[in-house]
């Protein structure tokens, strides 16, 4: 990600320049000459429609890797899209999310521009919609092809609308390249902080942005239900263009719209300067690394890169703070677990709400504690009781059922999204019981263990129960460990503003024979999973982490001086030798 | 003209390793090309070989000679930034480790491929043990006074409790079973055959099902005469078109819209999902092969596999024979690479 620092480096530089220059921060030039236009906007051409080769090349492009999703019409209704949510894209309005174009315009195309300012539909496919199904297309398909496909799609497959049509369609473009960016500065995110409530931005996207706000009751154009972004995971904005940090994207977004969204233009009622000051604002809130720097961003699936070590620190002296806030807490250092569906056994969760957690842990002597932090827009507690014991996992006999493939749009994922029974939001950890004894690199199986390997789970659940299992397969119900469960302990649960905050607390040495006994220095193969109640989440329909390992941290050993000391010492001999056996031998010579 | 022309050469292969370590350029931006990337890296490090070489003689017709010494120097060091900076995903440090350590070997080789040679390589550290001049007497100072140092830094580093990730190496395709048993059939992989790759009269025909897969080229997009959605379509590309719907309402979360390993899902997952486009993958085996690992899934592999890591759900629990079948077709289909045959 230096190259993200380095660009907003150089455009916050530009932006200085620019303001010392003239000697204010306002960007007004615009605003003269628009005659009538947005603040920011310039009149554009429409583009000359593709010729019939490049349509007819784009059709066997559409074919071979769009139909899938997109469908043979275009309707968004190919044999992917009953499973996704959101939905692939309804060509036929000529509705499109990402432009640089005015609210309710055709989003800018030109079949010979292969050119992402002057190209927005190119751009798209060129870096896909990060957060949604829509992969990019860069290095799979040749620029050529990319503007093949899409001639083929804007002609052939929007039918309500045409694209050099002048009685009905105009451009109006977002001088996006040309307007200077206002650095962002204390002063411009406090403008930023008050606007979006000004703006009513948080009406939907929740006080402190986390997409909580107004998330049941919002729905696209076809009627589909629809979450507002959370901003704190920029790597998930559809108009990132694969590049999240960048305050430009936030711009563009709030002056052009996300059409066919709730999400309006507010081109008209802000000026420049205060959407900078919004962008800024909404860009300053996207996680970061302790030093406030972007974290780093995996270019191969746009997703924060992820360290599988979880580091535990000692305690050396006292109890461990149940608040997250104290200084133990604040200078632990915290690490990014992604989660998946879990895809393998039904009932398959296709769509997972929750897609990370960050996790820090400390131990001392007696305990080890873990903090779980994350999103998830709605707090989800089951009315009345569930109809399975808590050690119960095939809930699919309970009619837990999994998404069939081809359910039409009626019953599609996207349909059911707000319409689901509400179970317990939940949060489990498992690791390998007696993983000393495992023959190398052997684990217990990621979902649940198995019969030679068992697991030890810890569940948490909404209503605030906390249990200790042992799994012995993803089909096999739990197996109850009360004595364990005494010894659990919640030191925090709390959800706020689209955030689950969770500590808990399990003694680091127990039985043997059937809980987790935990060692200094070693790693122990440890599986996150998480339920969102809301999603319909339950028993094995849940989101699940890849294995990554708990490490306690010990303290650094004596022979970590005293080794290197030797070893500088052997050189300095060793120098002595050499320098000695070049001096005699010359002197032999002469 | 000749020292001009040689250094703007060089020059430029430089300053673009140069960007890319500073991070000016992004690893991704020069596009190494989909499931070809082993060959596109030795052709870039050849053509920069070849390019130093031109440039080391146009300078030395110049005059201006770069020493033995410093030619080996720079050019280890430019192949140990090209493997830091230059591939993407990066390539661990160990693997880089060995690769810098046979180049340096090649590099001695090169330099003391003859007496004169070697003798030209050793002359600048020669002259410093000697220190013969004022120059080269402070330069031995500082070595002497700067090497126990940075050992002692190094080795110090290296004793700290080392807590990264643990490198585990699991066999990507381990030896498969004589035969497999599916929904109470029991298949063998010898003479098992894909009952959907078939001609228009119905039997088995790689011949005629190869002839209409995509085409190998950048975009890898079907012939323009066998489209499977043709409403017309019938046979192999009705069944190739079957196990598409299929694979995109179960395949792809993983797997990839482009079958590239890159799916919705794929992030959060350790081993990452096959990339069926990489020609070390399907292209490599048999379709029984693929037909046993899809129908056993993760949890079906030997321990070597590491079946408690896979996420690959054993898909006789989703799906009957025929459609695993069709899926397979598919996957050649739109990778455009044939399945081996056991002859």
């Amino acid at each position: 990600m230096r190259h993200v620092k380095s660009k907003v480096l150089l455009v916050a530089l530009a932006a200085l320049g620019i303001t010392m220059v003239s000697g204010s921060a306002g960007v007004s030039i615009f605003a003269q000459e628009g005659g009538g236009l947005p603040e920011g906007f310039k009149k554009g051409e429409l583009a000359p429609l593709p010729s019939a080769e490049m349509i007819e090349a784009g059709k066997r492009v559409y074919f071979t890797k769009c139909v899938w999703c997109h469908g043979v019409d275009g309707a968004g209704d190919g044999p992917a899209a009953d499973r996704l949510w959101p939905r692939p894209r309804n060509f036929n309005q000529g509705t499109f999310k990402i432009r640089r174009t005015a609210s309710g315009e055709l989003p800018l195309f030109d079949s010979k521009k292969p050119v992402e300012a002057e190209n927005d539909l190119f751009a798209t496919v060129t870096h896909g919609l990060p957060g949604s199904a829509m992969p990019s297309w860069e290095g799979i398909l040749t620029e050529e092809q990319r503007l093949q496909v899409l001639s083929f799609v804007t002609t052939q497959l929007i039918k309500d609308r045409k694209f050099d049509d002048k009685a009905t369609e105009t451009q109006t473009v977002l001088q996006l390249d040309e307007i200077k960016p206002i650095p962002v500065s204390k002063e411009s995110l406090e403008k930023g902080a008050q606007l979006i409530v000004d703006k009513k931005c948080i009406e939907c996207h929740g006080v402190t942005g986390r997409g909580d706000g107004n998330a049941f009751n919002l729905k696209d154009d076809w009627g589909f239900p629809i979450q507002p972004a959370n901003w704190h995971k920029c790597w998930n904005f559809r108009g990132s263009r694969q590049d999240p940090y960048n305050i430009k994207n936030i711009f563009r977004t709030f002056s052009t719209g996300v059409s066919g969204t709730p999400m309006p233009s507010f081109a008209d009622n802000t000026t420049v300067e205060e959407r900078w000051h919004i962008a800024n604002f909404v860009n300053s809130l996207c996680e970061r690394d302790p030093e406030g720097n972007p974290l780093p961003i995996d270019p191969l699936t746009d997703k924060p890169k992820v360290n599988f070590v979880i580091r535990s620190g000692p305690v050396l002296e006292g109890e461990i703070s149940d608040d997250p806030e104290n200084e133990m807490w604040q200078k632990r250092e915290r690490r990014i677990v992604l989660f998946g569906g879990q895809i393998t056994h039904k009932p398959r969760n296709f769509v997972n709400r929750i897609d990370d957690v960050w996790v820090k842990s400390l131990y001392n002597d007696k305990n080890i504690v873990f903090l779980f932090q994350w999103d998830d827009r709605s707090k989800s507690v089951a009315e009345g009781k569930l109809p399975w014991q808590p050690t119960e996992v095939n809930v699919e006999n309970y009619g837990v059922k999994e998404q069939a493939p081809k359910t039409g749009e009626g019953d599609s994922i996207a349909a059911q999204q707000s319409k689901y029974p509400v179970y317990n939001d939940a949060f489990a950890f498992q690791f390998p019981v007696k993983w000393q004894e495992l023959p190398a690199p052997i684990k217990p199986r990621y979902l649940w263990g198995d019969q030679k390997y068992p697991v030890d789970i810890v569940k948490w659940e909404a209503n605030g129960t906390i249990k200790a299992f042992t799994g012995t397969g993803w089909d096999q119900d739990f197996q109850d460990r009360d004595d364990y469960t005494e010894k659990l302990k919640v030191l925090k649960q709390e959800w706020k503003d689209g955030r689950w905050t969770l500590m808990v607390s399990r003694p680091i040495k127990e039985d043997y024979d059937e809980d987790t006994y935990f060692e200094m220095g070693k790693y122990i193969p440890t599986v996150f999973f998480a339920w969102d109640g809301h999603n319909g989440d339950a028993g094995r329909k849940m989101a699940v982490s890849a294995f990554y390992y708990t490490v306690l941290e010990p303290p650094i050993p004596r022979e970590t001086y005293i080794y290197p000391t030797l070893i500088a010492i052997g050189v300095v001999i060793l120098e002595g030798w050499v320098l000695t056996r070049r001096a005699n031998k010359k002197k032999g010579k002469v | 003209m000749k020292v001009l022309i040689g250094s703007v050469l060089g020059g430029l292969v430089v300053v673009l390793i140069a960007l890319l370590a500073f991070g000016v350029l992004p690893a991704t931006s020069l596009k190494l090309v989909e499931g070809y990337m082993p060959m596109q890296m030795l052709f870039e490090l050849g053509a920069s070989v070849a390019i130093f070489a031109v440039m080391s003689y146009l300078l030395g017709q110049g005059g201006v000679q770069l020493s033995r010494f410093w030619q080996g120097i720079l050019f280890w060091a430019y192949v140990l930034l090209y493997l830091k900076f230059r591939v993407y995903p990066p390539i661990p440090f160990s693997v880089r480790a060995m690769y810098g350590t046979v180049t340096l070997i090649a590099v001695f080789m090169w330099v003391s491929s003859n007496e004169e040679d070697w003798k030209k390589f050793k002359q600048p550290i020669m002259n410093v043990l000697d220190a013969n001049t004022g120059f080269h007497k402070a330069l031995r100072t500082v070595y002497l006074i700067a090497l126990p140092i940075l050992l002692w830094g190094f080795s110090y580093s290296s004793f700290l409790p080392n807590l990264d990730e643990p490198v585990e190496l699991r066999t990507v395709h381990p030896a498969p079973p004589a035969s497999t048993k599916v929904h109470g059939k029991t298949f063998v992989l010898q003479t098992s055959q894909n009952p959907y790759r078939v001609n228009p009269e119905g039997k088995y025909d790689q011949e005629y099902t190869n002839a209409r897969i995509v085409e190998q080229a950048m975009g890898r997009l079907m012939k323009p005469d066998a489209n499977p959605w043709d409403e017309k379509a019938e046979g192999y590309l009705k069944y190739v078109r079957e196990g598409g719907e299929i694979f995109f309402q179960n395949c792809h979360f993983c797997h990839g819209d482009n079958l590239n390993g890159r799916g919705l899902h794929a992030f959060a997952f350790n081993p990452i999902p096959a990339n069926f486009t990489d020609p070390g993958t399907i292209a490599q085996l048999q379709e029984t092969f693929i037909f046993w690992r899809v129908s056993k899934g993760g949890i079906g592999l030997p321990n070597e596999g590491f079946p408690w890591a896979s996420v690959m759900p054993p898909w006789e629990q989703h799906l009957t024979t025929d459609e695993i079948w069709k899926v397979i077709l598919f996957e050649y289909w739109h990778t455009g690479y044939y399945p081996r045959t056991w002859d």
